[in-house]
C-alpha cells in the first residue's frame, strides 16, 4: 500500500467524504428506475424473447438432434446434420442459387433503380413515370408472383409478345426449365423492387445541397467529376442501406419462389429458404431443416455485421 | 402500480384465451388434408350427427405436406388427433411404428361379419398382424375416355395392349391428342411411369419398392422408351397445364389415366359419367398376365387416445356402414369397399363388375409404395422427364433416381 | 420540439425538378418504353379480370376483353372459391391488432429506454433489437412445434401473438431514435408536477409520437397483410387463414379456376394495401425514408 501513495490518498479521500454512501443511494435509485423502466419494456421483452429469441435457441438445439418425423428429438447427433450439408446435391444447388439470387438482387435493383432515378429526374412527366415504376411495390409479393406466374405461362404474355415480335409461335416454359427459372423469378423480384431503390436514391439526391455542386462547376469540374466526387460520397449512406436490405431480402425471399416455382421440378433447389421448408415441412427432416435454418441465419448474421462495419466507415467518410 | 396491474391483466387475458382454445373439444373431429372433399366429408358428418347424436365435424389441413408436418409434430408432442385420414404404404408403416395408433382388429371383425366387407380389403390395411385403418376411399386407377372422341376416331375400349396403342394412334391421326397428363401440384409425375411399368413388367414394378430392382435397370429403361416414344409422337397434352380436370373435360386430351375418385370432379366440370365419358382398365402388354389395376386406398385411422372415446369409435363405424358409405358416395363419388352400399356412379359400377368377372388383382400405387423418404425427390425427377420428355432426360432421371434409391437402401442395411 | 425525422416536401422537390427538366422528347420516349415493362403486367391484369375463362383461353392474353360484365362473376367466384371474406377478416384482425399492439408496446419500450435512466440500457435495447437480425426461417420449426404443443397452432390468438412479437423490434428502433431527438422539457416538467411515469408516457410522449407511430404501424400492417410464410406454417386452417394464404387455393389441387380468377383474387387481396397506400402516401414515404424498408 505504501508503494502507491496516490491511490491510497484518493481512496482515503473518497472514504472521508462518504462516497460509498452516495454510490449506494445512487445504486438504489438506479435499481428502482430499472424496475420502472422494465415495467414499460416488459411486454416487448417478453414477446421478443418468447416468440423470437427462444425459437432461435431451440432451432439451434434441434439442429444437433436426430429429430426426423416422429422421433429422435431426444437423441444427440453432434454436427452430423451440418456434415451432411456440403456435397448434398440439393443443398449445393440451393446454395448456389441463393448466391446468384443475392448477387442479382443487389446488383440489378441498385443499378437499374439508380439509373432510373438519375434519368427520370431530368425527364418531362418524370413524376408519372416514377409513380408507375413504384406501383408494384404496393402489391403483395404473393400477388406479384401470381401475375408473373401467368405472364411467364406457356400461353402467357411474354411468349405471346415474343411471338408477335418474331412472327413465330413461342412456347417457352419459363418457369419450368433449369436455365430460365431463376432468371425469370429474379426479373420479377427486380421488377418489384426497383421502384423502392429509385425512390430512396431520389430522396438521397434531393437531400444533397446544391452549393458544393455549383462551387465545383465554377471551379470547372465536369458533370462526371462532380457526380463522382460530390454526389456519390453524399449518396453513399443510402446506397449502403439499400444494398444490405437487398442482400437480406434476396436471402430470405420465400413468397416469389414458393408461388412462381410451383411447377418447376427442382423447386427445392431454388434457394436455401425453400430447401429448408421442403426438408422440414415436407420430408419431416426437422433436425436437418433446422441445420439449414442455422446456416441461413449465420450468413444473414455475417451480412448484418458487415453492414455495421461498412456503415460506420461510411459515417466516418462523410463526416 | 396501476400500470403493473394492467400488464398483469393483459398477460392473464392472453393465457386465458390460450387455454380456452385448447380446452375446446367435446365432439368428434375428423382431421384430414382433403380440402376438396371437405364439404362431402361434412355431409357424412351431418348424417352421422343425425343418426347417432354425436356431433361430427371435419377439419381440413392443406396442402398434404403441411398436414404431414402437423401429424408428425402432434405425435412427437404426444397429442395426436383422435381420428384422421392418412395414406397407405411407407408413410402408413412409419406412423404405425410410433405406437400412437390404435389397432382396429375388433372393428374389422364386425365389418367382415356383417358381410359388407371382404377380407381382401381388410388385408389392404394390415401391417404385420394387425389392421390399423378403415377405408376412406378405395380407388382403382383407370383410364377415363371421351366417348365422342372414340366415336369420331371409330375406335372402342381396348382389350389388348396392341388395341390400346392403336387407339392412341388413330386418335392422333384424327387430330385429337390421346392422353391428358400434367405435372400439376408436383405429385403427378409418377402416374404414367407407374402404369407403363405395371403393364410391361409388374414384377420389376414391385421390385422397385424393395430396392431389388434398380431405377436404371432395363425394365425401367424400357418403360421410359415407351413413354418417350409416345411423347415424341405427340400423344400427351401440355405437362405444364395447371388444369388437369379441365383439360379432360374440355377435350384437350381424350383419355385421362387417374384414380376413379376423379370421376366426380370431371362430372362437376360438366361431363356426364357413362354418357359423355366412360372408363376401362388399361390392358397388359403380355396378354398372359392376369388383369390388374393400381389400387389406392386412403385410410381413416384412430389414435390410441381416440380409441378410448366411444364416440370416436362409433363415428368410425358409422362412416363405413351402408348408410355412411351411401352418403359419402353421393357427396364425393367415392366408394369405400362396402359391398352392400350403392356404387357412387355408373362408371365405378361398371369397373367393379369387371373386376369381379376378371378376378382383377390389385397393385399398390407407386406414391405409397416408394419409400417415403424418396417420394418427393423422385417424383420431381419424373416430372422433370415429362417437361423435357427425351431419352436423354430419361437417362439422367434414371441415374438420379437410382442414386437416391441406392443411397436409401444402403443406409437401410 | 425538433423532430428527428425531417418532413419531406415533395411539392418543393418536384418544383425544383420541374425547373431543371430538360424538355427533350427523345428522353420522354425512352422513359415511355422503359415504363412499358411496368405497365404491361398491370395492363394484362386489368384486361384479364374482365374475361371469362373461355374468353381468356381462346384469345391472346393481351387482347381487350369483349365486355366488362365478367368481372362480377370473376369477383364473386374468386371471393367464394378462396373464401376471401374470412381471409379478409383474419388479415384485417392480424394487421390492425397485431401491428397496433406491436407499435404500442414498442412505444412503451422506447419510453422506458429513453426516458428512465438505468444501468445497461444498451443491453436491453439490443435484446429487443436482436429480434430483427435473424432470418424468418430460423423461427419456423420451433414455433410450429411449440404452437402445436400448447395448442395454439391454427388459432387467431397464436397468429396474433407471433405477428405482434415479430413487429415489435423494428418500431422500437425507430421510436427510440425519435424519442432521443425529442426534447425532454415537457416530460421533466410533468414529473416535477408529480405525474406518474405512466401518465407522462400516456399524455405527453404518446401524443408526440403519433407521426412515427403511424409510419411504422403502416409498414408493419402491410408486412402482416402481405405475409405468406408464417400464415402458411402457423395458420393453415380455413377459419384462421390469412388473405395471402387463401390465394394459394388457386394453385392447389382440383380447382378448375383459370388465370382470370386467380388474377382477380390477387387484385382483390391487394386492394386494401393499395387504398391504404394511396390515402396515406405521405406516411408511407416518411416511413420508408426513416427506415429504408
Amino acid at each position: 500500500m505504501a508503494k502507491h501513495p496516490h491511490r491510497e490518498t484518493d481512496l482515503q479521500l473518497m472514504q472521508r467524504i462518504g462516497w460509498h454512501r452516495v454510490k449506494a443511494v445512487e445504486d438504489r435509485a438506479m435499481q428502482r428506475n430499472f424496475w420502472k423502466a422494465f415495467a414499460f419494456m416488459s411486454p416487448a421483452i417478453v414477446l421478443v424473447c418468447g416468440l423470437l429469441l427462444m425459437p432461435v435457441v431451440y432451432n439451434i438445439y434441434f439442429s444437433f438432434t436426430k429429430w426426423k418425423k416422429f422421433a429422435g428429438l431426444d437423441e444427440f447427433a453432434g454436427f452430423s446434420n451440418y456434415a451432411k450439408l456440403p456435397g448434398n446435391p440439393y443443398f449445393d444447388a440451393a446454395f448456389y442459387n441463393t448466391a446468384v439470387w443475392v448477387a442479382a438482387s443487389v446488383v440489378f435493383p441498385l443499378a437499374i433503380g439508380f439509373g432510373l432515378a438519375v434519368f427520370l429526374r431530368g425527364v418531362a412527366f418524370g413524376n408519372l413515370f416514377k409513380n408507375i415504376i413504384f406501383l408494384p411495390r404496393i402489391l403483395a409479393p404473393t400477388a406479384v408472383a401470381v401475375i408473373w406466374f401467368h405472364v411467364y405461362a406457356p400461353h402467357g404474355v411474354l411468349n405471346s409478345l415474343l411471338a408477335m415480335t418474331t412472327g413465330r409461335p413461342v412456347d417457352i416454359g419459363w418457369l419450368y426449365q433449369d436455365n430460365t427459372v431463376t432468371p425469370a423469378i429474379i426479373a420479377t423480384f427486380v421488377w418489384q423492387s426497383v421502384g423502392l431503390v429509385m425512390v430512396l436514391v431520389l430522396l438521397g439526391l434531393s437531400a444533397i445541397p446544391k452549393d458544393p455542386l455549383e462551387a465545383a462547376r465554377v471551379d470547372g469540374a465536369t458533370n462526371a467529376q462532380a457526380f463522382w466526387h460530390i454526389v456519390m460520397p453524399l449518396l453513399m449512406p443510402t446506397l449502403v442501406v439499400v444494398t444490405i436490405l437487398s442482400v437480406l431480402s434476396g436471402f430470405t425471399t420465400f413468397d416469389l419462389l414458393w408461388v412462381m416455382g410451383v411447377g418447376y421440378p427442382g423447386q427445392r433447389t431454388l434457394s436455401l429458404a425453400v430447401y429448408m421448408y421442403f426438408e422440414s415441412f415436407q420430408k419431416g427432416s426437422w433436425a436437418f431443416g433446422s441445420a439449414i435454418a442455422v446456416i441461413i441465419g449465420f450468413v444473414v448474421f455475417s451480412v448484418t455485421w458487415i453492414q455495421t462495419v461498412m456503415q460506420s466507415r461510411v459515417d466516418k467518410m462523410t463526416r | 402500480m396501476n400500470f403493473k396491474t394492467k400488464l398483469l391483466s393483459l398477460a392473464f387475458a392472453g393465457l386465458m384465451s390460450a387455454s380456452v382454445v385448447s380446452a375446446y373439444a367435446a365432439e368428434v373431429t375428423l382431421v384430414h388434408d382433403k380440402a376438396f372433399w371437405a364439404e362431402a366429408l361434412q355431409k357424412v358428418g351431418d348424417a352421422e350427427t343425425k343418426a347417432t347424436g354425436v356431433t361430427m365435424k371435419q377439419n381440413a389441413y392443406s396442402p398434404p405436406e403441411q398436414y404431414k408436418a402437423y401429424m408428425q409434430s402432434s405425435i412427437a408432442a404426444n397429442d395426436p388427433p383422435d381420428i384422421f385420414t392418412w395414406w397407405t404404404g411407407g408413410v402408413y408403416e412409419e406412423l404405425i411404428k410410433t405406437g400412437a395408433i390404435a389397432e382396429l382388429d375388433d372393428v374389422w371383425a364386425e365389418m367382415i361379419k356383417s358381410g359388407e366387407f371382404s377380407e381382401g380389403v381388410r388385408d389392404f390395411y394390415k401391417v404385420g398382424d394387425h389392421v390399423y385403418g378403415v377405408p376412406l376411399h378405395l380407388s382403382r386407377w383407370i383410364v377415363l375416355y371421351n366417348k365422342a372422341d372414340y366415336a369420331k376416331a371409330g375406335i372402342s375400349e381396348p382389350k389388348t395392349w396392341a388395341e390400346f396403342v392403336s387407339n392412341a394412334e388413330k386418335l392422333k391421326a384424327a387430330g385429337i391428342t390421346p392422353f391428358v397428363a400434367t405435372t400439376q401440384d408436383g405429385w403427378r409425375g409418377f402416374i404414367w411411369f407407374e402404369e407403363i411399368m405395371l403393364r410391361t413388367n409388374p414384377e420389376a414394378y414391385m421390385g422397385l419398392h424393395t430396392g431389388k430392382v434398380a431405377y436404371d435397370s432395363e425394365p425401367v429403361r424400357n418403360a421410359f422408351k415407351i413413354w418417350a416414344d409416345w411423347y415424341a409422337k405427340g400423344y400427351f397434352t401440355d405437362p405444364r397445364s395447371t388444369e388437369e380436370v379441365a383439360d379432360f373435360a374440355k377435350n384437350k386430351g381424350s383419355m385421362n389415366l387417374i384414380g376413379d375418385w376423379a370421376i366426380g370432379l370431371v362430372e362437376k366440370a360438366g361431363m356426364k359419367p357413362g354418357a359423355d365419358f366412360d372408363a376401362f382398365i388399361m390392358p397388359n402388354m403380355d396378354p398372359a398376365l392376369p388383369s390388374s389395376t393400381i389400387l389406392e386406398g386412403g385410410p381413416i385411422m384412430v389414435s390410441k387416445k381416440g380409441m378410448a372415446k366411444p364416440e370416436v369409435v362409433n363415428a368410425l363405424k358409422y362412416f363405413v356402414s351402408v348408410d355412411g358409405a351411401n352418403v359419402w358416395a353421393a357427396a364425393s363419388g367415392n366408394a369405400l369397399g362396402n359391398s352392400k352400399a350403392n356404387p357412387p356412379n355408373v362408371i365405378v359400377k361398371k369397373i367393379n363388375d369387371e373386376v369381379a368377372a376378371m378376378k382383377t388383382v390389385s397393385f399398390p400405387r407407386w406414391w405409397e409404395a416408394v419409400p417415403a423418404d424418396l417420394q418427393g425427390e423422385m417424383v420431381a425427377e419424373l416430372n422433370r422427364f415429362m417437361l423435357t420428355p427425351t431419352m436423354e432426360t430419361a437417362e439422367s432421371v434414371m441415374a438420379n433416381t437410382q442414386k437416391l434409391n441406392a443411397a436409401y437402401w444402403a443406409e437401410k442395411q | 420540439m425538433v423532430p428527428a425525422t425531417r418532413q419531406i416536401n415533395f411539392a418543393a422537390i418536384e418544383a425544383k425538378e420541374r425547373a431543371s427538366t430538360k424538355k427533350k422528347w427523345p428522353s420522354v420516349i425512352v422513359a415511355v418504353l422503359i415504363s412499358l415493362i411496368w405497365v404491361v403486367p398491370f395492363y394484362y391484369m386489368a384486361v384479364s379480370i374482365f374475361k371469362t375463362h373461355a374468353e381468356y383461353t381462346a384469345n391472346n392474353p393481351l387482347s381487350l376483353p369483349a365486355g366488362l360484365s365478367p368481372i362480377v362473376d370473376n369477383a364473386i367466384s374468386a371471393w367464394n372459391t378462396a373464401k376471401m371474406g374470412a381471409g379478409f377478416a383474419n388479415s384485417a384482425l392480424y394487421g390492425l391488432v397485431g401491428a397496433g399492439l406491436a407499435v404500442f408496446f414498442a412505444a412503451m419500450a422506447a419510453f422506458g429506454l429513453t426516458r428512465i435512466s438505468f444501468k445497461r440500457q444498451n443491453f436491453w435495447f439490443m435484446l429487443i433489437f436482436a429480434g430483427t437480425i435473424f432470418p424468418f426461417q430460423i423461427y419456423l420449426i420451433p414455433l410450429f412445434f411449440a404452437y402445436q404443443k400448447i395448442g395454439i397452432i391454427n388459432t387467431h390468438f397464436g397468429m396474433l401473438l407471433f405477428y405482434t412479437a415479430v413487429c415489435i423490434p423494428f418500431p422500437v428502433l425507430v421510436l427510440r431514435n425519435y424519442l432521443n431527438g425529442l426534447s425532454r422539457e415537457m416530460d421533466e416538467a410533468a414529473r416535477m408536477d408529480g405525474a406518474s411515469e405512466f401518465c407522462v408516457f400516456w399524455s405527453i410522449i404518446l401524443p408526440n409520437c403519433i407521426g412515427p407511430m403511424t409510419a411504422t404501424f403502416l409498414l408493419q400492417f402491410t408486412w402482416i397483410w402481405n405475409d405468406l410464410l408464417f400464415s402458411t406454417v402457423l395458420g393453415n386452417r380455413e377459419e384462421v387463414r390469412s388473405i395471402m394464404n387463401s390465394l394459394q387455393i388457386f394453385h392447389g389441387s382440383y380447382t378448375t379456376a383459370g388465370p382470370n380468377l386467380s388474377l382477380t383474387a390477387a387484385l382483390i387481396a391487394s386492394l386494401p394495401a393499395i387504398v391504404l397506400f394511396l390515402l396515406l402516401r405521405r406516411h408511407f414515404m416518411e416511413g420508408m425514408r426513416v427506415t429504408g424498408v
